[in-house]
């Protein structure tokens, strides 16, 4: 299935409108995207940046003239979620930055998505417009209100289509619940609460209350120096409504059930690989830390991500992951410097495909990793606006590591450590992959499926 | 040794070194391994103290830096906390730091924020040391490092008179004892004259043009702030080697004598993309540490006998 990974294009998020144009010189920091998020069909993908700001993207019909074309994505709407503030008790900046998007189930017309910065989470409703009312008797074209004098007649108004209009507008904000900067939310299959987890605190919200919350999970000490463990990121089981997880900075995984109290601060299941002694360095502890945790769609399996590798975990054994796959581990003896330059504090996330068969994780030098959980095959792609033109198939690339290096392998003492790509989503259903690679957003999908095997 | 000296420096560099870093469990490598741990130290207090100002530091990162910082900490416990002393003591100052004082921007870092006085003395509990987690509370989540100070932790930096507590006593005789950083100029030819007296056959005449580097560092530091504790903290981690030096006499002593930017992470230095300049400054002051262990032998070791009655009676 790796085969035929194809460009689909490269989406820069400097301007909606010269979405098509292929070159930027100059890229603002504000446009780095900080997250990326398919919908529930995959129409719909998010993305938010650094600058508080959303970009939605929807995929055009498909074109029978141009069946390459098929599944491209189009800026659909563009708003600005959050804005910068200033905490006067701490004095300390509130960055606008979006952390993360999550779609709400399609109830209606509209759609709906939730979209948080450091600390405040807001409820977003996307609407259609392609008609507008005209006739009004009291009001004239522009929504000013008639001499009455001039009102002889009665008529009805009619509905006149229009150009399409995407309507974005605040339904909720639910600020005021964390102290703490916000990681993860993740909206449960209930379809009616959503939770928010902060370094030390979990909450419980309903999506339509935005002035209480419930505690779910505080591990904060009494006393902070004490602290030795946060909270990385949390999710909620896709089917089990009362299940959720969360993952720590020690490595470990923590699944709760909300029947069993109202404080899950005392987990269902711990999941927990022991240390590898033959692997022991200063930096065990922090390339252990958890920075993604989730849930495959069929509920059984849960995909953890560390620094160096990407795990899947089986409920039901708690001992240790099922699988575990290498993502870079020809950086373990550069621990040091990417301790130094603070590399190894990126948070890289992970995405399942949709039969949950093969997994994707994010590495440095715009390079991206997939791994076949059947076969066993792994490949590492490259997200590069040369590889991502339309019909172009990636190329595999390798990271050599000492010893013989083939034409087109990179060393690792060449790896750009600034070109990350720490967000990936993957389609729900189809094999379409959005990468972020700082402000450009990669569309990839497999039109060759196997062929090349 | 002396004259195969630099042969044999080429190849540590060249092969040995970069391995053992990274495998701190080798026999030999324990130089390697207490230098590297000292680098990490380092750049853990360097990370804790330096963040974006009026941007709240990510609390995953303070923890697990601090979590390093405790381990490090337990680490050196262990092997017993006498060593800072000597180093403190035994580091002269010399003229020649101003030349250097722009190539060293690593120590400014250090030099500023009051740094933890590791394991300084043993009569101090060093889980009082560690006083970083109070970085963490989120009322005092702040961004001046210096009101994140409680507990018997150091004065602020600009504060130059030290607090009189046992640690001043204990320093204030170690002054006596040694050349008194104060007084640099006056110092400086006793040192130098030390230096070659100390060591006439060590490896050091093998690279001189590490020595002026390491102690430039030092006397960077002990400039602005005589006496202070905070040179003893963020010196700390010679003493790991002055310990080694001690106890393994027997060592091969040109281990120390590497390059500056591939010894104390020869896996790093080779990591171009990672802005190698950088790394090479910020590297530059820790790296030429290892010239120094053989300083202490310039005291008597009776000297140090008697810091060591002050240090545990005080």
């Amino acid at each position: 299935m790796f085969g035929g990974w194809g460009g689909g294009g490269v989406l820069t998020l400097c301007c909606s409108s010269s979405l098509k144009s292929a070159f930027f010189l100059f890229l603002p920091p504000a446009d780095i995207i900080s997250t990326v998020e398919f919908n529930h069909t995959g129409e719909l993908l998010a993305t938010g940046d650094k600058g508080g700001r959303v970009v939605i993207f929807q995929r055009e019909p498909e074109s029978k003239n141009e069946p390459y074309n098929q599944g491209e994505y189009n800026v659909y709407s563009t708003f600005q979620s959050h804005e910068p503030e200033f905490d006067y008790l701490k004095s300390l900046e509130i960055e606008e930055k979006i952390n993360k998007i999550k779609w709400l189930p399609q109830q209606n017309a509209a759609h709906s998505l939730l979209s948080t910065n450091d600390k405040t989470i807001k409820l977003w409703k996307i609407t259609e417009r392609d008609k507008r009312p005209e006739g009004y008797n009291l009001k004239d074209e522009e929504g000013k209100l008639k001499d009455l004098s001039t009102v002889t007649s009665l008529q009805v108004p009619v509905l006149k289509p229009m150009d399409l209009m995407v309507e974005v507008t605040p339904r909720r904000i639910f600020a005021n619940g964390h102290t703490y900067h916000v990681n993860s939310i993740s909206v449960n299959s209930d379809c009616e609460t959503y939770m928010s987890a902060d370094d030390l605190r979990i909450n419980l919200w309903h999506l339509a209350i935005t002035d209480r919350s419930f505690n779910i999970v505080d591990i904060k000490p009494a006393n902070m120096e004490d602290l030795t463990e946060v909270i990385t990121a949390s999710e909620f089981h896709p089917h089990h409504c009362n299940l959720f997880v969360y993952s720590s900075s020690k490595g470990s995984l923590r699944l709760c059930d909300m029947r069993a109290s109202a404080l899950c601060d005392k987990h269902s299941k711990l999941y927990e690989e022991p240390e590898d002694p033959s692997n022991r360095s200063f930096f065990s502890e922090i390339i252990s830390s958890v920075s993604d945790v989730k849930f495959s769609h069929s509920g059984r399996y849960m995909l953890t991500r560390d620094y160096l590798t990407v795990k899947v975990w089986d409920l039901n054994m708690e001992t240790k992951p099922v699988e575990t796959y290498q993502v870079h581990d020809y950086l373990r003896s550069k621990l040091c410097s990417l301790y130094e330059n603070d590399c190894i504090f990126d948070k890289f996330e992970c995405a399942w495909n949709g039969s949950d068969s093969v997994i994707m994780t994010g590495a440095y030098n715009n390079f991206f990793r997939m791994f076949d959980r059947n076969t066993k095959r792994d490949v590492t792609l490259e997200a590069s606006r040369e590889s991502s033109k339309p019909r172009a198939i990636l190329k595999p690339r390798r990271v050599c590591v000492g010893g013989k290096r083939r034409k087109d392998d990179i060393s690792v003492d060449s790896l750009d450590f600034t070109k990350k790509i720490l967000h990936t989503a993957w389609h729900p259903t189809e094999n379409i992959i959005a990468i972020a690679a700082t402000n450009n957003l990669y569309i990839f999908q497999d039109k060759v499926n196997s062929e090349m095997h | 040794m002396l004259g195969k000296g630099g042969k044999r420096k080429f190849d540590e560099h060249e092969d040995g070194l970069e391995g053992k870093v990274v495998s701190p469990t080798d026999g030999p490598s324990k130089v390697s391994y207490t230098l590297q741990r000292q680098t990490i130290f380092n750049i853990s207090l360097m990370k804790l103290y330096n963040h974006r100002p009026l941007t709240e530091p990510s609390l995953q990162k303070t923890v697990l830096i601090n979590n390093m910082l405790r381990r490090i900490q337990e680490e050196l416990k262990q092997e017993g906390s006498l060593r800072p002393m000597f180093v403190a003591a035994s580091q002269p100052a010399d003229p020649l730091s101003e030349n250097f004082r722009e190539a060293q921007p690593a120590f400014s870092h250090l030099a500023s924020p009051p740094l933890l006085p590791a394991d300084l003395v043993s009569t101090m509990p060093l889980e009082s040391c560690l006083t970083p987690a109070s970085l963490l509370e989120d009322d005092t989540f702040c961004t001046s490092p210096a009101v994140q100070h409680d507990g018997p932790t150091k004065p602020p930096p600009p504060a130059l008179q030290p607090v009189k507590d046992s640690f001043s006593s204990a320093l204030d005789e170690i002054e006596e004892l040694c050349p008194a950083p104060t007084s640099a100029e006056a110092v400086a030819a006793e040192s130098a004259a030390d230096d070659s007296k100390a060591q006439p056959s060590e490896s050091n005449i093998q690279k001189p043009e590490g020595l002026p580097e390491s102690r430039t560092a030092e006397s960077k530091l002990m400039d602005p702030l005589p006496g202070n504790f905070e040179i003893t903290a963020s010196t700390g981690f010679l003493t790991d080697l002055t310990l080694d030096d001690i106890l393994f006499a027997d060592i091969d002593t040109s281990m120390y004598d590497f390059d500056p930017c591939t010894s104390t992470t020869g896996a790093a230095s080779k990591m171009a993309p990672v802005s190698a300049d950088e790394l090479l400054k910020t590297l530059a002051p820790y790296s030429s540490q290892p010239v120094t262990p053989n300083q202490p032998f310039k005291m008597d070791l009776t000297e140090l006998d008697h810091i060591m009655e002050v240090l545990v009676g005080s």
